[in-house]
């Protein structure tokens, strides 16, 4: 499905990703934790085509293709999907219309036909019932005045109709409640597929109690320092970051 | 020199030389000979004076105008797409003429009196030329000696109006350099209501003036929801002058948009005279290339306990040039005055160019106000977030500019009438150039 080879990164002259290796096989959950500024966005970022990073060293392939090759909307319609960290607020759009926009452009894409208006209504309806959602939301602009946990919500909303090939969350549970973060991860379980992959990027062991993962990376100063499965995630919640830290430069020693 | 007096089109002889309405009325023709003495002085306003400092009506002065034409036909089916609005009553004018057989003025509701100004002078006399000043501006004075054609409404006492009444003026640009002087006259009686909208439509790219004045007058409680949209030839010269007197409890909700025209000037004012009266002034100008406009609008609160709401947003593409003067004047009684000022600017080149002034003086001491303005471009987090979604970056990029526009229908109550501007709007915008 994808994977990444040796990818180096850098924003106005400044290295961020230094050497990322990760291999992520259709079916697979993959989470990534790491501490504030690893480079876990920037990751997220690249592989969704945002414009104004420049790629030194490495190679993105995605469903044997060259990812980098690849505006943003190309990426979005071969099925890569990120929900943000910080979704934007978009006053004079409406919720409804970006989602028929976007379905659109992935069902064009897979040379389907639009759905139908009635069509349509129905399956963003059933969708919103998945992730709790009142059918308010449809209509007011795509998360304009939406509370944190709504725009989350919101994301995994467009995943779920998207239903796309491979899907990077970054940091969707951070800001929700108890009750939300249990809604969004019945989201993304009822995404779970083997013809499906998916990234979460999070900094709570928690989340991995919903979603569980099949590998656990820990990205330090822009590199994957080190992978495991989800006890690792036990073990970075008993012990911090720092005792990643002082093993690898211990076993660089 | 504050005038430009060399005009290579004689407008005086223009004056005895053509059919003017009202030759037999001694009261008209008074007035007409006070414009001619004043338009004589002025002539049209140069840069040197400061409400004219962005604008330059010289290529004006040095055009040979037209005035005596016979208009182009223009067919009942082309004049139905030509307008905004399918179920309204319509007064149309093709190149300065009133249709007769295209305008819809059957079945009118009891208590609405509309028809074309060449037709309706003895109904206005008291009140024509009172709300805008010939002394000022020119270009007022020269439509005062020249205004042949145009649109009175009247609406009595307590009644409210459902249908809109749509103006549709329409250029076809069969005669180069054509010059229409039009003057609406809109009267609102205590308590009515009604819907009107001026529509201004150019079909070629032939140069024209359109120079007009409109005076609209709310008595008591009076209810006035008046848009305009301007839509003239890439060629077209649009002057338009537009002034109201509100009495208590008035509302007069405007909304200006301005799509057309290689220039286009508004003078908008807005006259609370009277306490617990409202003006909303709302306007959209998308430009492109080489395109200009000027909007002046002026709201003065005389009385105490007034409100006003204006939003002017502009979207700029290629070398075009706009500007926005907004003048909020708030008169030593007006205390409790609540009012609000804005003007956005989206620039889409690196070549377009706004200078906008949002003013206001205040002379009471109890006032709510504010006012501001910005300049921007498109946000690139919520371009990469379309993009993300599938959608291409033109598509995206005129989205956002969609989005960015209709801001300003908002405040229209009419989902109709919004919905109708909103797809004119859409059509005009550029397609998301880089
Ligand atoms: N446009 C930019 N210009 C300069 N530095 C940047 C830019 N974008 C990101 N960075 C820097 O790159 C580093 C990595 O940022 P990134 O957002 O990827 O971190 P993160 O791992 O997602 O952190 P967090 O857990 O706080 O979300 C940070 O030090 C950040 O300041
Ligand atoms: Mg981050």
């Amino acid at each position: 499905m994808l994977e990444i080879k040796n990818l180096y990164a850098s924003v106005d002259g400044k290295e961020i990703l230094k050497g990322i290796n990760l291999t992520v096989n259709a079916g697979e959950v993959h989470a990534i934790m790491g501490p504030n500024g690893a480079g876990k966005s920037t990751l997220s970022n690249v592989l969704a085509g945002r414009d104004g990073y420049e790629i030194t060293q490495g190679e993105v392939i995605f469903k044997d293709e060259d990812l980098l090759d690849l505006e943003a909307e190309e990426r979005a319609r071969r099925g890569i999907f990120l929900a943000f960290q910080y979704p934007v607020e978009i006053p004079g759009v409406s919720n409804i219309y970006l989602l028929k926009a976007a379905l659109n452009a992935v069902r064009e894409h897979q040379g389907l036909d639009e759905l139908d208006a009635m069509d349509f209504l129905a399956l963003v309806r059933e969708k919103m019932q998945l992730v709790h959602m009142n059918e308010e939301f449809l209509y007011r602009g795509v998360n304009e005045g939406f509370s944190g946990g709504e725009k989350k919500r919101n994301e995994i909303l467009q995943m779920a109709l998207l239903e796309p090939a491979l899907a990077i969350l970054d940091e969707t549970d951070s800001g929700l409640d108890i009750d939300a973060l249990r809604t969004v991860s019945e989201g993304v379980n009822a995404l779970r597929s083997q013809e499906r992959s998916i990234v979460m990027i999070t900094h709570y062991q928690r989340l991995l109690d919903y979603i569980q993962p099949d590998f656990v990376h820990v990205l330090s100063d822009g590199r994957i320092v080190k992978s495991g499965d989800k006890e690792l995630a036990k073990e970075l919640e008993d012990k911090g970051y720092s005792w990643v830290k002082e093993h690898v430069e211990g076993s660089a020693a | 020199m504050k005038q430009l007096t060399e005009l290579t089109t004689s407008f005086t002889s223009v004056a005895d030389s053509i059919d003017l309405p009202g030759q037999d009325l001694s009261w008209i023709q008074e007035i007409r000979q006070q414009a001619l003495a004043q338009f004589n002085q002025s002539g049209f306003p140069s840069k040197k004076v400061e409400d004219w400092k962005y604008t330059s009506l010289w290529e004006l002065t040095q055009l040979q105008f037209s005035h005596l034409v016979e208009p182009v036909e223009v067919s009942e089916q082309h004049c139905e797409q030509l307008a905004l609005l399918e179920d309204a009553y319509r007064v149309v004018i093709v190149d300065g003429v009133f249709s007769a057989d295209l305008s819809k003025l059957t079945s009118l509701q009891e208590g609405l009196t509309v028809g074309p100004f060449s037709q309706s002078l003895e109904r206005i006399q008291q009140q024509l030329g009172k709300q805008v000043s010939i002394e000022k501006e020119g270009l007022t004075a020269l439509n005062t000696l020249l205004m042949k054609e145009g649109v009175m409404v009247h609406i009595a006492e307590d009644k409210i109006i459902d249908k809109p009444i749509e103006l549709l003026v329409i250029n076809t640009g069969g005669t180069d350099n054509l010059a229409t002087h039009l003057r609406n006259m809109i009267v609102l009686d205590d308590n009515a209501e009604a819907t009107v909208i001026e529509h201004y439509v150019g079909l070629t790219d032939t140069s024209c003036l359109t120079n007009v004045v409109s005076e609209v007058i709310l008595a008591e409680k009076a209810e006035l929801f008046h848009y305009k949209l301007q839509q003239e030839s890439d060629n077209a010269f649009h002057i338009a002058t537009l002034a109201a007197k509100q009495a208590t409890g008035s509302q007069w909700h405007t909304n200006n948009i301005n799509l057309g025209a290689k220039l286009a000037r508004n003078d908008i004012h807005s006259q609370l005279f009277g306490e617990q009266s409202h003006t909303t002034m709302d306007g959209l100008y998308i430009l492109d290339n080489e395109q200009h406009i000027d909007n002046h609008t002026r709201i003065d609160h005389f009385v105490p306990n007034t409100t006003s709401n204006e939003l002017y947003k502009g979207v700029l593409n290629g070398s075009s040039h706009a500007v926005f003067n907004g003048k909020v004047m708030v008169h030593k009684d007006a205390q409790k005055t609540d009012s609000n000022q804005y003007n956005h600017n989206l620039l889409l080149s690196r070549n377009c160019e706004i200078d906008t002034k949002p003013e206001m003086e205040i002379y009471a001491d109890d006032v709510k106000c504010g006012h501001g303005s910005t300049v921007g471009q498109i946000d690139m987090d919520q371009l990469f977030f379309l993009r993300a979604r599938g959608l291409d970056e033109v598509t995206a990029r005129s989205l956002l500019t969609h989005a960015f526009a209709v801001e300003v229908l908002e405040r229209i109550p009419s989902e109709h009438i919004r919905k109708a501007l909103s797809n004119v709007i859409e059509q005009r915008l550029p397609r998301g150039k880089k």
